[in-house]
């Protein structure tokens, strides 16, 4: 137990609760009668996690592989204005919707996977094309231009239904996201290949893994996951909006990176994404309460990535000098 | 006034290991000092602190008497100092020239760079090299001789008073280890003080004056090189008398039938390759290096295409298009790079060692830990794998630790390897593990396996393998039994004409 616990000490998550914890407690103190940890605003900040959630989760993985996926985000602008569509000239069941607009959002991934590994081009520059210009434009063909409003009451209930008329569905989706892949990362051998090769593409391949077919999976599964959150986005406003997540790719890597994930792949887990993903939510929630201008909002959010950086690399630094200078004292 | 260089009761520990204790020598100008020792023996160490990069933790370096404390690589660099490491540190996709006076361009009016001079600079370094290179080649396209050549010369211009080498033939040819020599001989004659770490026994006494042995962290001995010997030296690194190393190994001789059988293989690099391998034989593959051994192996595991040809495992035909489909079939490869292609450095022991048997060590959907965790302890013990426990990642182990990761992989006990290509296993790895090394080989053939064993070092590849087949230019150009086996011809055929060849094997 003790070892455990030491082992979470010297871990990266521990230095992410510690900034969590100092965060919180911060705007905490500084927000008008501590409003910052009322229950509304608790749900405001999961609330923000949510689109953010679903493209770390399937972009992290990616990540972790050794690979970037910045597509997704458009992605979900274009599976969202699909499902508008769809909902409002034909006559097609919900559900048949959503899971027309979830292929979409795997086929885009697949096209991705297919520049990769047979056009060998960047996965970078692949995905950006893919998002930004062929999902993007797309979903402008889509709507025509305009923001075309859903009519649909299962929709519009999965968008801004609360059970026990408090906790949004679309927080249990997310969260039930994570949490799933959380544990397949963790604990199955698909997980366990992810690391592998993003570790060492080659080593994998060497030993009987096929880095092509995981490549190939996970681009769909973050092509899918884009989707979900661009059809989260449009059912809470219950329409069909022309930038839609496109902007959401960037601050869902950063928060991925600053739970731990590495940009050369093999390193990171679902935890340390969650508390990324909650400390960006948590700050930039914890501004809008302090009433700070829009303006210094992002100066702010780039000052706190430098700030967790550092942290980070103090405590790695610390614990490795410590461990030495324990050792050499202790013998 | 001539130089001096000393290492005053250095020591220095990391977690769980004292890499260094209390080590202190001298060396003087114009002498070529080598560094020997097992891998882990601590010259690594060594070589850092003397380029700032790490700082002891008692003791230090005094250069003409003075103390030196070298903060950081700058402050060495500025004490004239140039540690030339394995890992190549260039830019590779700028030009020769810009890597060379990297961290002193030539400047001319208000910044910019003088490429003229620059060019200038830098052909006059290569004159000095005569090598086939141009200053404004770009360096990721050099072959890796040559881009550890590079690096060299980077060292060179900086005309430093102390250069140490960190095994720097690894990647060279012969005719790039003779330029180098004759390098090191120049700089000798300038009084330089140069400190040379190698684990080759011929060029260690080819080019030192004088030899200091390092074992555990602790200097064993130092050596006059003129009066000592390879016996006496791997005796101070071991700590004991190895004997010899091949007489002693304990094989079997009981080949049994055709195995694998390997019929016109054409591949990239590959023009026509045929032998066959039996149960519990030990083929060895001698050649020079690029002489399509690796391209053959690579073509058969599935790694690499294959044009055409036919492969045979156990009386059936195969051909496998991955190297999953292979290793299906019981056969696995070594791979001649432990660290771009054998282990993910990143990762621990354990994981490495169930890489290919993860589907066989689950519980229901989720990978069984203790599984694993009972596959990696027995490769641990078996091949003694010198480490506190399998959680260790991989790449903070040693090259011979690492390669015995890569063969406890292979031979675990979810895996059923009937075909084992070694890849130059012991390539990089220090004489201890090399004996343990050439044993687990005999081992592995002892149970039945057919092992394949590629080596360039040819004592090496002649005396374990039972039949040794040589390769030049994608091409076999001889077989031999190991009794007839003899250097000379192993040699010979290795850098004969396939032509002649072809003739005298008629």
């Amino acid at each position: 137990m003790t070892k455990r616990i030491n082992k979470f000490l010297r871990s990266k998550h521990f230095s992410l609760v510690v900034l969590l914890v100092m965060m919180i407690a911060f705007f905490w103190a500084f927000s008008k009668n501590h409003s910052y940890l009322g229950l509304n605003n608790i749900r405001n900040i999961l609330n923000s996690t949510v689109i953010y959630t679903l493209l770390a989760v399937g972009g992290g993985l990616v990540i972790i592989a050794g690979e970037i996926d910045l597509s997704p985000g458009y992605v979900g602008t274009a599976a969202g204005a699909v499902m508008a569509a769809l909902l409002n000239s034909t006559g097609l069941p919900w559900l048949v919707v959503v899971v027309m607009c979830l292929a979409i959002g795997v086929v885009f991934g697949l096209i991705n996977a297919f520049l990769i590994n047979e056009l060998k081009l960047q996965s970078f520059i692949a995905t950006l094309a893919i998002g930004s210009f062929i999902a993007g434009g797309f979903a402008y063909i889509v709507v025509d231009g305009k923001t075309l409003e859903i009519k649909n009451d299962a929709i519009a209930l999965i968008g801004t239904g609360r059970i026990g008329g408090f906790v949004p569905y679309t927080i249990i989706i997310s969260t039930a996201v994570i949490v799933i892949y959380g544990v397949i990362l963790a604990k199955t051998k698909f997980g366990r290949c992810v690391y592998l090769c993003g570790g060492n593409r080659e080593a994998a391949r060497l030993t009987g893994i096929s880095p092509r077919l995981m490549s190939y999976i996970l681009f769909a599964n973050s092509g899918m996951l884009g989707a979900l959150a661009g059809l989260l986005y449009d059912a809470r406003l219950k329409a069909g909006n022309l930038t839609g997540t496109n902007h959401y790719v960037f601050p869902a890597i950063t928060a991925a990176v600053l739970g731990g994930l590495s940009l050369g792949g093999g390193n990171g887990d679902m935890l340390g994404c969650f508390l990324g993903l909650l400390i960006i939510s948590g700050f930039n929630n914890g501004l809008v309460v302090l009433g700070v201008s829009p303006f210094w909002q992002n100066v702010a959010s780039g000052l706190l990535l430098l700030l967790a950086l550092t942290l980070d690399y103090l405590t790695k630094r610390g614990t490795k000098g410590g461990r030495a200078h324990g050792k050499a004292a202790g013998v | 006034m001539e130089k001096l260089l000393e290492f005053n009761n250095i020591s220095k520990a990391y977690p769980g290991v004292q890499a260094l204790d209390d080590v202190g020598f001298s060396v003087k100008g114009g002498r070529v000092a080598a560094l020997m020792g097992e891998n882990g023996a601590g010259k690594s160490t060594l070589l850092k602190i003397l380029s700032g990069d790490i700082r002891p933790d008692a003791g230090g370096i005094s250069i003409d008497g003075k103390a030196q404390s070298f903060e950081s690589p700058h402050r060495s660099l500025q004490a004239s100092i140039s540690v030339i490491y394995q890992e190549r540190q260039l830019v590779n996709d700028m030009s020769v020239m810009e890597n060379i006076f990297f961290e002193d361009l030539p400047v001319s009016g208000p910044g910019f760079v003088n490429r003229s001079e620059l060019r200038r600079g830098t052909q006059e370094i290569l004159d000095v090299f005569g090598l086939p290179i141009k200053p404004a080649d770009i360096v990721g396209r050099l072959s890796v001789a040559h881009q550890q050549m590079v690096e060299i010369m980077k060292a060179y211009r900086r005309d430093s008073d102390i250069i140490a080498f960190d095994e720097p033939t690894a990647p060279l040819t012969d005719k790039e280890i003779d330029i180098l020599f004759r390098l090191i001989a120049k700089l000798k004659e300038r009084g330089k003080i140069i400190l040379y770490v190698s684990h080759r026994m011929a060029e260690v006494f080819r080019i030192s004056d004088e030899i200091i042995v390092l074992k555990d962290g602790r200097l064993v001995n130092s050596f006059e090189t003129a009066r000592t010997d390879e016996a006496e030296l791997v005796r101070a690194m071991i700590g004991r008398d190895i004997g010899d190393t091949y007489a002693n190994l304990n094989r079997s001789d009981n080949i049994g039938d055709v195995l694998l059988s390997v019929k016109d293989l054409v591949a990239k690099g590959v023009h026509g390759v045929s032998f066959e391998l039996r149960r519990g034989e030990v083929l060895g593959f001698a050649g020079l290096i690029g002489a399509g051994r690796t391209e053959t192996m690579r073509a058969i595991f599935g790694a690499d295409p294959i044009i055409s040809g036919e492969i045979t495992l156990e009386g059936k035909k195969v051909r496998f298009r991955s190297p999953k489909d292979a290793i299906a079939n019981g056969v696995a490869l070594c791979p001649e790079d432990r660290k771009e292609q054998g282990l993910v450095l990143g990762r621990s022991i354990r994981d490495n060692i169930s890489m290919p048997v993860l589907s066989k060590v689950k519980k229901g959907p989720f990978l069984d830990v203790r599984a694993e965790e009972s596959l990696a302890g027995e490769a641990v013990r078996t091949y003694k794998i010198k480490t506190p426990s399998s959680e260790k990642q991989a790449g903070e182990l040693s090259g011979g630790n690492q390669q015995k990761i890569i063969l406890g992989r292979w031979t675990s006990g979810k895996m059923d390897t009937k075909v084992l290509i070694l890849d130059e296993p012991t390539k990089g790895i220090d004489v201890g593990t090399k004996a343990e090394v050439y044993q687990m080989v005999c081992d592995f053939a002892g149970l039945g396996i057919g092992v394949i064993f590629i080596s360039s070092e040819l004592t090496e590849v002649i005396n374990v393998s039972d039949n040794i087949i040589v390769m030049r230019d994608g091409r076999i150009t001889g077989r031999v039994a190991r009794r007839e086996a003899t250097e000379e011809r192993v040699l010979a055929l290795a850098m004969s004409d396939y032509q002649e060849s072809m003739e005298r094997m008629v």
